[in-house]
């Protein structure tokens, strides 16, 4: 029974849904587009419940590390003062955010934090092409070439200066760089349908644990 | 000369961040205005607003957070602009919680401007959990999926959502996204089953993996980054943050490619003697340990 539950029943569960899905796509019929919807609204409440899993996750890695003096173990509880502060905020303004306490830690904390975030990666990028960029092979020599087209291209000085250069920037972003991405794009495709098919077929397992 | 170049190889990199500090803000201090070329991509997208009547319906999904707001935000509001001046009925939504507020501000603060009143002219969603299967739920059911509003208001009660059951009702559906859920998301789970038009607004960085998809006509335009941004602006008439980044932004570019230049420059000049300098492959210049110096 307990193999059965572990097992069978999951992977079976797998292959029906799995095939109902696929079929799903191409059969319009109202029976099966009323399925659809369903299924749609089970989903969303299943990702729900994932979201609940994603914190308790959150909150035992960083109680671990708390708990163990691991290095950043500051930071851990930075993590846990921050998210329980919010939650109670948010609560106490019934998750309204004009003019609320959590309106503030949004505007004035999420959205400034993240901002920075974000902003900090364009001095990094900078140090780095200083750092990294360079012309240690002809593979490498071309990717320099067209990153600087595109960057000379893609700016308004750049163009500016040199008219030509937007429209050899747009060249590669159209020609040559939708080509690899074409490639890229096929391959991953074939390799989705590839695992998919593993899975609903029950040959691909690593989702019930690892175990067979 | 050698040893000078070798020398300015290991430039300490905070000189690096004043540079790029210095090319960000004269620029944002002193702007010159440089006019703006328009591309093809982003020109789809304004055409394709203008050929929509009025009283079309028109659903902008800001799928971005906060660490996305300098692109996407002159994005959003340009577009709305757009919108709203062609007198489209808008329906604002977002899959990201994170992008909530921010979305709420920028629809409802751009809806103001132009004297469009909630629930009437305009809808603002809000946000729901399920990612792509939101998507999916709208599809089917844009009541099920979306029950009430970010206000409250029962969606089914709006004036302006009277005759949109699904999204097989709405013409234009545009992405601003900086990930996943995002464009590809809207195209997989959205446009192939329901049919309706979809346009794509993105950073910079992955602007260049939706290329394909324009290609083959699974989007109709896309905006990339603040250039795309600011090319939006141009084509509405606007003075927005974009077209006002857009000299921080020329300038920020030409320091780093100078600075590209410089280091293949000394990399050349030096090669011989980092050979023997370096030799540890952990601590050869160009190697990632030393790109995190």
């Amino acid at each position: 029974m307990t193999l059965f539950l572990r097992r069978t029943f999951p992977l079976l569960l797998t292959f029906l849904f799995g095939v109902a899905a696929a079929l799903q796509y191409y059969i319009p019929h109202p029976l099966s587009e009323a399925a659809l919807t369903e299924i749609s609204v089970w989903l969303r409440i299943i990702l729900g419940f994932a979201m609940i899993l994603g914190i308790a996750s959150l909150c035992h890695v960083h109680y671990a590390k708390i708990r163990t003096r691991a290095a950043g173990w500051g930071y851990s509880l930075v993590v846990y003062l921050s998210m329980l502060v919010t939650v109670a905020v948010g609560l106490w303004s019934r998750g309204q955010e004009e003019g609320t306490g959590f309106g503030w830690i949004y505007t004035y904390a999420l959205l400034a934090l993240q901002g920075t975030m974000f902003s900090i990666l364009g001095f990094f990028v900078a140090s780095a092409a200083f750092r990294a960029f360079r012309a240690r092979s002809k593979e490498a020599a071309v990717l320099l070439v067209a990153a600087l087209i595109v960057m000379f291209g893609r700016v308004p000085l750049g163009e500016y200066l040199i008219p030509a250069a937007g429209p050899l920037a747009g060249w590669i972003l159209n020609v040559l760089n939708t080509a690899a991405r074409r490639g890229i794009l096929i391959g991953i495709s074939l390799g989705g349908i590839a695992t998919s098919i593993k899975i609903i077929f029950g040959i691909e397992r690593s989702y019930l644990g690892g175990r067979d | 000369m050698r040893g000078l170049a070798g020398k300015l190889l290991h430039l300490d990199r905070r000189v690096i961040f004043v540079l790029i500090a210095l090319a960000t803000l004269i620029p944002l201090l002193r702007p010159i205005g440089l006019p703006v070329r328009i591309s093809p991509e982003v020109r789809q997208v304004y055409d394709y607003i203008e050929s929509l009547p009025a009283g079309s319906v028109f659903l902008l999904s800001l799928d971005f957070d906060p660490a996305s707001k300098p692109e996407l935000y002159p994005m959003a509001v340009a577009l709305l602009n757009h919108a709203f001046k062609r007198d489209l009925r808008v329906i604002g939504m977002t899959l990201l919680v994170t992008g909530t507020g921010m979305a709420e501000k920028v629809v409802s603060g751009v809806a103001s401007e132009h004297g469009k009143q909630q629930g009437r002219d305009y809808a603002f969603l809000g946000y729901s959990p399920g990612g792509s299967n939101v998507i999916i739920g709208m599809g089917q059911d844009l009541a099920a999926a979306f029950p009430t509003d970010h206000y409250g208001q029962r969606t089914t009660d709006l004036p302006v959502l009277q005759g949109v059951n699904s999204l097989r009702q709405v013409n234009y559906v545009i992405s601003l996204a900086a990930g996943t859920p995002g464009v590809e998301s809207w195209y997989v789970y959205g446009k192939e089953k329901y049919g309706f038009e979809l346009g794509g607004g993105v950073t910079a960085v992955i602007a260049p993996g939706l290329y394909p998809f324009l290609d083959t006509g699974q989007i109709n335009g896309l905006i990339g980054g603040l250039r795309g941004a600011a090319e939006y602006e141009t084509l509405i008439g606007m003075k927005g943050k974009a077209v006002a980044g857009m000299d921080a932004q020329s300038a920020t570019h030409f320091v780093i490619i100078g600075l590209i230049l410089i280091c293949n420059l000394f990399y050349f000049l030096t090669r011989r003697t980092t050979i023997r300098s370096f030799g540890s492959p952990q601590g050869r210049p160009g190697s990632p340990r030393e790109a995190g110096r």
